[in-house]
Order: structure tokens, then C-alpha cells, then sequence
């Protein structure tokens, strides 16, 4: 096998998901541009079914409308921005805080995956991770895939329950 | 009979005069020492397992600063400490030092923090001059009454001769002054006073009005009757008597053994304990000086020798009384320093016993056919007389140490982690290898409390490959925090890991180093 194969496979096994954790489908994204958000959720609360997802949409990340699944109601909650961004020409200060799909019923042994639409402004800081915390409702327990790691505690220092992150790249 | 009723009133008026319960301990502070407050609390409440006189309380506050405008309140077995309002930011310490009702000081220090721990450091509670002299006059109040009284007794009563009565008068010479000083030094322990202050008069009030203060009296008019005792006048003998039992009850007057519950029984343990250690030592030096004269000697030798045995049988029983009373269990002995005392001081007995024995089974019967034995009874009887210099030098040393039963769990272990978001008090007890209960204090960055939705506590112990364990905490009605019963099962550095859920999609976690002693 050739040395740049061997990279390769390296770096696809490293990219591949962290098996148990709820994860992002797209795990880089640049600033500046539209951002396809599927989260992949692979299992339930040590084995219950999952009965609710929510996730908190980061500071920076606007325009989010989420995509409707089959057999589960979705919600949003609306509040204010900490500060104003530019949309197409508009000024945005409040807007989607938080998406939650419930009513539906993931068996532990299914995989499934729920799907937000975003815009990634320009505020956000390229070169950063940014973390999307989600809570994982079950029928018996909750899940919280919310820690986030500490400003250069670096990838050693991984949680048990981290959130799923996104890698930010600077604008094209 | 007529004087064992007397007696047995006199103890019964002794065993209910007091109603204490003896060596106090500290059985609830607050605030928690530890713990870490938001804004300076009014008052420091001090609770004790029994009533208990103020001696002297200080304060440091945050700032390093000794302060002298804390009030203190006693009422009954409570002491508050009213603290001043303009206390700073950060570590403060207050030092206690009460008097209990077995006339023992007994001191600590309760720390907390407001807005922030700094380093402030309780000020050193002991000092080692003072407490030489403490063991010193101790023994030499031993001596004067074991060897001084003991012996006038043994001359009086067993021997009917004055041979050998120079040392009981040596004796009672070093316990005189040895007794007076006794009172001003425990005045000074009691107060934290320097030694020069025992040209005041406070010390000598303080220390009179404990329970040491009457068992001072009586010790010294004991030496004093048997000094009168010492004189061939045709009183002696009742005067030897009366200075005899005065031993007994100067001992069941005070101390740590004296004023153990159940006193009914542990007073009249120490009275009669006190009279046959009395009889034992006194006679030693008196006997030694006797067997150089065989002739005359062997009788006092039978004599002293019958009586001897349910002596040593009584000092047995009642000696095994007092210890269960104070031990508690039988670990007691090797774990407690006051164990340890006991444990050497019978040990000595035994050695003592076995002198004791040889010279009854072997020298004196010996003795009674060969005169030329009397030199190696003599020198069996001296090496006697070390070992029970020895017991009292020993058993001197248990002004020190507080008996187990007395003993309560100690300030928990305490450690503090502070981040930007948030700062975290842990509050370990008893903080050793075992089974502990966990207080966890959260407060945010700025000091205000952190209210959170769940907490969980998080150990593991690396080194000795045990893996994180995870535990719920439940919020008290206190505000804070608990997780009790956990197993900590190695001693060592274990990782502490606190996370606190503060909304449904934020957690803080803090993480540190917790030093488990063994």
C-alpha cells in the first residue's frame, strides 16, 4: 500500500462518526454559506426508545427551518439573537433557538436522522468548532449530547456526552 | 463498716454533684467548617456534645487580620460567635478553645470563606513548652500521691514502722508544688495564655472554677495530712488513712475517666482504682528499704503480700471497667493514641505483675530460709519501683489525648475548584479511604448561588486502575448539594469530577484532586 493510500485511510477513519454519539452528517461547513444540518442519531438511551430530539441552534446560525419527518411533530422555539445579523438585505435580531421533533418513537436497534436548513453567518469565527448541544429524550431517561470541550483542551479531552460540533471554514 | 457507708456517701454526693458528661466535642458548627459563603454570615454557632465554658475564642478574618470585635455567647452547650459586620472577602478562621466538664480544654478551629478562599491559616493551637510542664507537674502530682501518700499509708497501716519513709517524704516535697503548679498551667491551657501570665490572677480563677479545681484541694490537703502522718503522734495512723483516701477522691474529682458516663459507675471505678494503685506503688520504696533487715522485714512482707492480691484483682477489674467505658471497642487500643497509652501502660503492668509475682512465688518463700536472697529481692523490688514510675510517667500522657468515645469525625476534607463560569466547594467527611459523604457547594463565577437541575459527582482513582463511578447528588434542604455513602475503597489522589446541569442544553463541569488519606 502506498503512503498516500495508507493517509487516506487514516484520515477516513478518523473522520468516520464516533460510533455511539449523536453526530453531524457534514462536519465542515465555511462561514458565510447554507448549512445542511443532519443529525444522525444511532441509538436510544441505553436501549430505551428515543421519543424526542431537541437541539439548540448556536449563537451565529440563522435562517434555520427544519425539515419534517414522517410520524413526528416538529416544534421551534423563538427568541432574540444576542446580536443583529444581515440576511438578504434584512436585519435579523430574533429568530429559531431551538428545534424539537417529538411524538415519534426511534427503537434503539433503528437508526434515523433529522435534518435542519441553516444559514452559517459571517460572524461566526472560521477555523472554530461550533457545537450544536442536543438533548435526547427517551421513553425511560434522557441523553445530553452537551459538552462542549474547554478553549484548548484539545481532542484528547473528549467528554463522554459531547455535542455534536462543526468544523468552520473561512469563506470561499 | 460505719467509715465504708461514709465513703460510699461521700462518692454518691461526688457522682451526682456534677451532671456532666465530660469531655466535650464538637458536635455541629455553622456554617460548616469549609464551607465557602456568599456574604459574611451574622454569627458562628458552635454546638457541643455538653455544656462547655468559653476560653478563649479568636477571630482571623479574610484579610489575615486578628480581630477583637467578635462577641461571644455561651449558653449551655452552644457558643456563638457574633461577627463583625465589616468582615472582608475571603478565608476567615475562628479558634475556640473551651473548657469541658472534665476540666480539659478542648480547642479547634472552624474555617469558611466569603466570596473567596484565601490562604488564611488557623493560628498553632499547641504549644509544646506548656504541655511539657502540663506532663511534668502531672507526674510529679502522681508521685506525691502514689509514692508520698501510698507510702505513709504503707508505713502506718502495713508495716508499723518508719523504715523507708524518706522517699515518701521526697515525694510528697515534689507533689506539693507539682499540684499547685498543676492548677495555674491548666489555667493558662485553658485560657491560650503565655507562661508569664501566671503572675495574674485569671488563670488561677479560671482553672479553680473547673472540675480540676476541688481535686487540686483535695490532693493537696492529702499530701498535707500525710505530711502530719510522717510525725509519731498517736493520730497518725487516722491521719495516713484520711490522706489515703484522698488520693481516690482527688481522682474521681476530675479527668477524662472520672466524668465518663455512666458516672454511677466510672467515679467510684477511679476511686477505688486510685487507693489500690496507691497501696501498690506506695509500697514498693518502703519494701525495698525493709528487706535489707530480713528479720524484721518478712512479717511486713506476709502482711503486705495477702492484702496485695485482691489489690491487684480490684486494680484489674475496675482498670478493665474504665477501659471499656472509654474505648468503646477493642481496635480503640492500637488505633487512638489514647489506645496506644493504655496499651503501654499494660504492658508495663504486666511486667510489673510478673515482678510481682516472682518475688512473692520465688524470692520470698526464699527469703524465709536464706537471708542471702534479700539483695536479689531488693533489686527485684526496685526495678519494680522504675516500671511504676514508668506506668505513672506514661499514664501522665493521657491529658493529651481525648479517650475514643469522645472522639467525633473531624473538619471534613475540603477542596475548592474555580473556574471563570463557576466555583465549586467540596466538602469530604470524614475525607479517608472508606465510606464518605460528599457536600457540594455551587456557586457561579461571582460568587451568587449556582442553581442547577442536576448534579453528578464523578470518582475515579487512576493508579489504582478504578474507573469513573458516577453518582446522582440530591439537593438538601440546606441548598446544597449531597451524595452520601460513597465507597472510596484506596486511599490516594482521586479525580473529582462535578457536573452541574444548569439549563437543559448547558452543563459545567469542573474537575480536581481530591488527596484521600487512609
Amino acid at each position: 500500500m502506498s503512503k498516500k493510500s495508507c493517509l487516506i485511510l487514516i484520515a477516513a477513519l478518523a473522520a468516520s462518526p464516533a460510533s455511539a454519539h449523536v453526530t453531524l452528517e457534514t462536519k465542515q461547513a465555511a462561514v458565510g454559506s447554507y448549512y445542511k444540518a443532519v443529525f444522525a442519531v444511532p441509538h436510544g438511551c441505553a436501549g430505551s426508545p428515543t421519543v424526542k430530539i431537541r437541539v439548540q441552534i448556536p449563537e451565529g446560525v440563522i435562517a434555520v427551518k427544519p425539515m419534517p419527518k414522517a410520524g413526528w411533530s416538529v416544534d421551534v422555539v423563538e427568541g432574540k439573537y444576542a446580536n443583529e445579523y444581515d440576511y438578504h438585505g434584512n436585519k435579523l435580531s430574533s429568530g429559531v433557538k431551538e428545534v424539537a421533533w417529538s411524538g415519534g418513537k426511534l427503537p434503539d436497534h433503528n437508526y434515523d436522522e433529522f435534518v435542519i436548513s441553516s444559514f452559517l453567518t459571517d460572524s461566526l469565527k472560521p477555523n472554530t468548532t461550533l457545537y450544536f448541544p442536543v438533548v435526547q429524550e427517551c421513553e425511560t431517561g434522557v441523553s445530553r449530547w452537551i459538552e462542549i470541550p474547554a478553549e484548548g483542551a484539545g481532542h484528547s479531552h473528549e467528554g463522554k456526552s459531547p455535542a455534536p460540533g462543526l468544523k468552520l471554514l473561512p469563506k470561499p | 463498716m460505719r467509715l465504708l457507708a461514709a465513703l460510699a456517701t461521700l462518692l454518691l454526693v461526688v457522682g451526682f454533684a456534677t451532671g456532666a458528661f465530660a469531655h466535650a466535642a464538637l458536635v455541629a458548627v455553622e456554617p460548616a467548617s469549609g464551607s465557602m459563603l456568599a456574604s459574611a454570615p451574622k454569627a458562628v454557632e458552635l454546638r457541643f456534645n455538653e455544656a462547655v465554658t468559653p476560653g478563649a475564642i479568636l477571630l482571623i478574618d479574610g484579610a489575615g487580620r486578628a480581630r477583637d470585635d467578635a462577641r461571644v455567647s455561651a449558653s449551655g452547650e452552644t457558643i456563638s460567635v457574633a461577627l463583625p459586620a465589616d468582615l472582608p472577602q475571603g478565608t476567615a478562621v475562628v479558634s475556640y478553645r473551651v473548657i469541658s466538664q472534665d476540666g480539659h480544654p478542648v480547642a479547634g478551629s472552624v474555617i469558611f470563606s466569603i466570596g473567596m478562599p484565601t490562604g488564611t491559616q488557623p493560628p498553632a493551637t499547641t504549644d509544646g513548652g506548656l504541655n511539657a510542664l502540663i506532663w511534668l507537674v502531672r507526674v510529679g502530682l502522681y508521685i506525691g500521691l502514689f509514692v508520698g501518700v501510698g507510702g505513709v499509708f504503707f508505713a502506718r497501716w502495713i508495716a508499723w514502722s518508719m523504715t523507708g519513709t524518706a522517699v515518701a517524704r521526697v515525694a510528697l516535697v515534689v507533689g506539693l508544688p507539682s499540684a499547685v503548679v498543676a492548677l495555674g498551667v491548666l489555667g493558662l491551657d485553658l485560657l491560650g495564655l503565655p507562661p508569664a501570665a501566671l503572675a495574674t490572677v485569671t488563670p488561677w480563677k479560671v482553672a479553680s472554677a473547673t472540675s480540676a479545681g476541688p481535686a487540686v484541694l483535695i490532693a493537696v490537703t492529702a499530701m498535707l495530712v500525710a505530711m502530719l502522718a510522717l510525725r509519731g503522734a498517736w493520730y497518725a495512723r487516722a491521719l495516713a488513712a484520711i490522706a489515703f483516701v484522698g488520693v481516690g477522691l482527688s481522682l474521681a474529682m476530675t479527668g477524662h475517666a472520672a466524668t465518663a458516663p455512666p458516672e454511677m459507675v466510672t467515679r467510684p471505678a477511679i476511686f477505688l482504682h486510685g487507693l489500690g494503685v496507691a497501696f501498690w506503688i506506695g509500697a514498693l520504696a518502703p519494701l525495698a528499704a525493709l528487706v535489707s533487715k530480713p528479720a524484721a522485714a518478712l512479717p511486713v512482707v506476709y502482711r503486705f503480700s495477702r492484702i496485695a492480691v485482691p489489690v491487684v484483682a480490684m486494680l484489674a477489674l475496675t482498670g478493665l471497667a474504665l477501659a471499656v467505658v472509654q474505648l468503646e471497642k477493642p481496635t480503640a487500643l492500637v488505633e487512638t493514641r489514647y489506645g496506644l497509652i493504655l496499651s503501654i501502660k499494660l504492658a508495663l503492668v504486666a511486667a510489673l505483675l510478673a515482678l510481682a509475682a516472682l518475688n512473692r512465688v520465688r524470692l520470698t518463700p526464699a527469703l524465709a530460709r536464706d537471708e542471702a536472697v534479700a539483695p536479689a529481692l531488693k533489686r527485684s523490688i526496685l526495678l519494680e519501683c522504675l516500671i511504676g514510675l514508668a506506668i505513672l510517667a506514661v499514664v501522665a500522657g493521657w491529658r493529651f489525648t481525648p479517650p475514643p468515645r469522645t472522639i467525633v469525625p473531624e473538619t471534613p476534607l475540603a477542596i475548592h475548584i474555580h473556574t471563570d463560569k463557576a466555583m465549586f466547594q467540596v466538602l469530604v467527611s470524614p475525607g479517608k479511604a472508606g465510606v464518605d459523604d460528599f457536600v457540594l457547594q455551587l456557586m457561579t463565577g461571582e460568587a451568587t448561588p449556582l442553581a442547577a437541575k442536576e448534579v453528578t459527582l464523578t470518582l475515579s482513582l487512576p493508579e489504582r486502575g478504578i474507573e469513573p463511578m458516577e453518582r446522582d447528588a440530591s439537593r438538601g434542604p440546606d441548598g446544597y448539594w449531597h451524595v452520601r455513602k460513597v465507597e472510596l475503597p484506596f486511599a490516594g489522589r482521586w479525580h473529582v469530577r462535578i457536573d452541574a446541569l444548569v439549563t437543559d442544553f448547558e452543563k459545567i463541569t469542573l474537575e480536581d484532586e481530591l488527596e484521600v488519606m487512609p
